[in-house]
């Protein structure tokens, strides 16, 4: 069975409802939930996702209520965290990693900490079991990938194209997916850019696909209702969770 | 007639993943790491090459006019009771220092054979220097600047427009010169295969900080020389304004391992440092990670970056060139602060006293001038980093009492 994560701005619109929102879509297809921290200034994202993290930020997020969020979903849903390095780094790896760790979280996606400034946090997350998730990215050689995938673990996040979250662009990822295989048996998840539409043909030769743009999109509709939105998020995650295993 | 500039390592250059202690590095998407290890790998290439540097001073000569003077401001000297030169960056083609960095840079576009250009920009100094140079070696160019800045710096605008540059004002956040940023990075990330980012300051992942600190080194280089030439020794300050921080760095670089010279940042106070408006990220700030690299930052406890302010433009940012905050943590440099107010003074007194109209942002390292209460027979140098031109309407509004 091919995997579905989803990504939601944590907060947005506000704190119970991102816990309806990823306990009810850990009942409708989704395996793990990445339960976005947001940033005034989240350079990977594009538009959609920016806009839900200021949203988030004009109505007061604040990091614990991260922690909050993820004492209430992580046991039932498994649970990692997606945010920039300043976001986790203002709280201090060392106290936050085995923080994360008791309460359940299994791993940090984390887009602008590559490869080379992980050394010295790999023992910190290896030692508390939780994953610092690795990306491979479009522009990489086969030498590159080897370097970066060396200590991969829970899955690698392969970005479909070279560019921000939610664009409709879209890059031959065949060789790339070969060139992964070829050093590493973790699981390779492709995210950015997928929806319905795309999923099928994103999910090609990979395990599964990472969600993120096409939830934000429903969560920004104001004309819906908190019950209508957690409907329409669920309804979709079936739907991608039957296309990618088609 | 001094020796070409040619950079030299110095016991400051950063480790080979380009941290200047804990500061610097590269934090950024997966997707600009291959671009920034071919652009690293490029740079080491060229760093001491000197058929590149013949090809940068040709342009630094003729086209620029380096090497830009050291004038002995004798006016405020005298008021002052010290010897006062300032070194004229703002005599340069374009109006500031900010051409010498693009430039290298831009050659450096041409080497790796790439033909589109994008860069940000705060007061729009850097902007039209990359649009001027994109001009001159026929690069497709592109810059961002937020739509604040934007509105303050109209003639900058145009100016960026005539010289066939397309011109993307910024709507997100605080627009200014730090979301200009994340979008020129969004920009980048998206076309990392076939674009140059030249970044203006001595800011973002590795190597930037260095690059851009060895492009604007020729500051200090020239200043070095000329003082020895002049005064037969070495300053005892040497004083430059700091938004990311590359006039400085460049200044200060030819004088930081004499022990007998004080180097003296001067950050943006705004309406005062007691105040959230203001841009001293070092001295209010603390470290984390913005932009691709390690730095102090304005932010507040939970790491959201907060808006910096300042009147110019230029120093209008949350963050500061990750060199200087190891310089801060280490004692190297001295910072300090001048308040808007303060640097409007400093602006009206260096017109008026010895006819020369500094940028906002040099103003500030004026303005220190009267702050410092041991300057008696003091030799000081201060980068005057660029020219007021830029500034003219937003000054005649703030000034119009003034002069009636």
């Amino acid at each position: 069975m091919k995997k579905l994560v989803a990504y939601i701005t944590s907060t947005y619109p506000e704190k119970s409802f991102s816990i309806d929102l990823a306990l009810a879509l850990g009942e409708n297809g989704v395996d793990s939930i990445e339960l976005g921290v947001p940033f005034s200034d989240p350079v990977a994202d594009g538009p959609v996702i920016e806009k839900a993290n200021h949203l988030a930020l004009d109505s007061g997020f604040k990091f614990t209520d991260l922690l909050d969020i993820s004492e209430a979903v992580a046991k039932k849903v498994d649970t990692l965290w997606m945010g920039y390095f300043n976001s986790f780094y203002q709280q201090n790896l060392d106290l936050l990693i085995p923080k994360a760790s008791a309460l359940g979280v299994s791993g940090l996606i984390i887009p602008d900490l590559p490869h080379e400034e992980t050394h010295k946090y790999s023992e910190l997350f290896s030692s508390n079991n939780v994953a610092n998730i690795s990306f491979v990215a479009p522009t990489d050689s086969n030498k590159r990938i080897k370097e970066v995938i060396t200590d991969s673990t829970k899955f690698i996040y392969l970005v479909a194209y070279a560019g921000i979250t939610g664009s409709g662009q879209s890059e031959d990822l065949q060789k790339i997916i070969t060139d992964i295989r070829e050093y590493t048996t973790t699981p390779t998840y492709v995210g950015f850019g997928v929806n319905a539409k795309t999923a099928k043909d994103k999910v090609k030769n990979v395990d599964g696909v990472i969600v993120g743009s096409a939830y934000i999109d429903i969560l920004l509709k104001d004309s819906l209702s908190y019950t209508q939105k957690i409907e329409q998020c669920s309804a979709l995650s079936l739907e991608i969770k039957s296309k990618i295993n088609e | 007639m001094q020796e070409q500039y040619l950079p030299s390592a110095s016991n400051f250059d950063p480790d080979t993943l380009g941290h200047f202690g804990i500061f610097g590095g590269r934090y950024v998407p997966e997707t600009l790491m291959p671009a920034l290890l071919d652009l690293e790998k490029e740079y080491e290439k060229i760093r001491f090459d000197k058929d590149f540097w013949d090809e940068v001073h040709y342009y630094l000569k003729d086209y620029v006019g380096r090497p830009s003077p050291l004038y002995f401001a004798k006016n405020i000297s005298d008021e002052l009771g010290a010897k006062i030169y300032l070194k004229r960056e703002d005599l340069n083609h374009t109006g500031a220092h900010k051409v010498n960095n693009v430039i290298a840079q831009g050659l450096m576009a041409k080497r790796l054979g790439m033909k589109k250009v994008i860069a940000e920009t705060g007061a729009g100094q850097h902007g039209v220097a990359t649009a001027t140079i994109c001009a001159l070696l026929d690069l497709e160019c592109e810059i961002f600047m937020g739509a604040k800045d934007v509105a303050r710096q109209e003639l900058n605008v145009f100016r960026m427009k005539l010289l066939g540059a397309k011109v993307n004002a910024v709507e997100s956040g605080s627009r200014t010169l730090k979301d200009a940023m994340n979008d020129a990075i969004r920009h980048w990330v998206t076309n990392a295969r076939d674009t140059f980012y030249i970044i203006g300051t001595v800011a973002g992942p590795h190597p930037y900080p260095m690059m851009v600190r060895d492009f604007q080194a020729i500051i200090g280089y020239e200043a070095r020389a000329q003082i020895l030439e002049k005064e037969n020794r070495l300053p005892d300050h040497v004083i430059a304004c700091i938004g990311g921080g590359s006039n400085a760095i460049g200044m200060f670089q030819h004088f930081i391992e004499d022990k007998e010279v004080e180097c003296i940042g001067i950050e943006a106070g705004g309406h005062g440092i007691e105040t959230d408006k203001h841009g001293c990220s070092l001295e209010k700030g603390r470290p984390g990670v913005l932009h691709g690299q390690m730095s102090y930052l304005l932010q507040d406890e939970d790491g959201q970056i907060l808006e910096a302010h300042s009147i110019s433009a230029g120093l209008d940012y949350p963050g500061i060139g990750p060199e200087h905050a190891f310089h801060k943590d280490n004692g190297t440099i001295s910072y300090d602060h001048v308040t808007d107010d303060e640097a409007m003074d400093a602006f009206v007194w260096l017109s008026q006293k010895e006819g020369i109209i500094p940028a906002f942002e040099s103003a500030h390292a004026i303005a220190h001038l009267k702050k410092m209460p041991n300057i008696k027979n003091k030799l000081v140098i201060v980068n005057v980093s660029g020219r007021g031109d830029k500034d003219m309407i937003q000054a005649q509004d703030i000034l119009k009492d003034k002069f009636l």
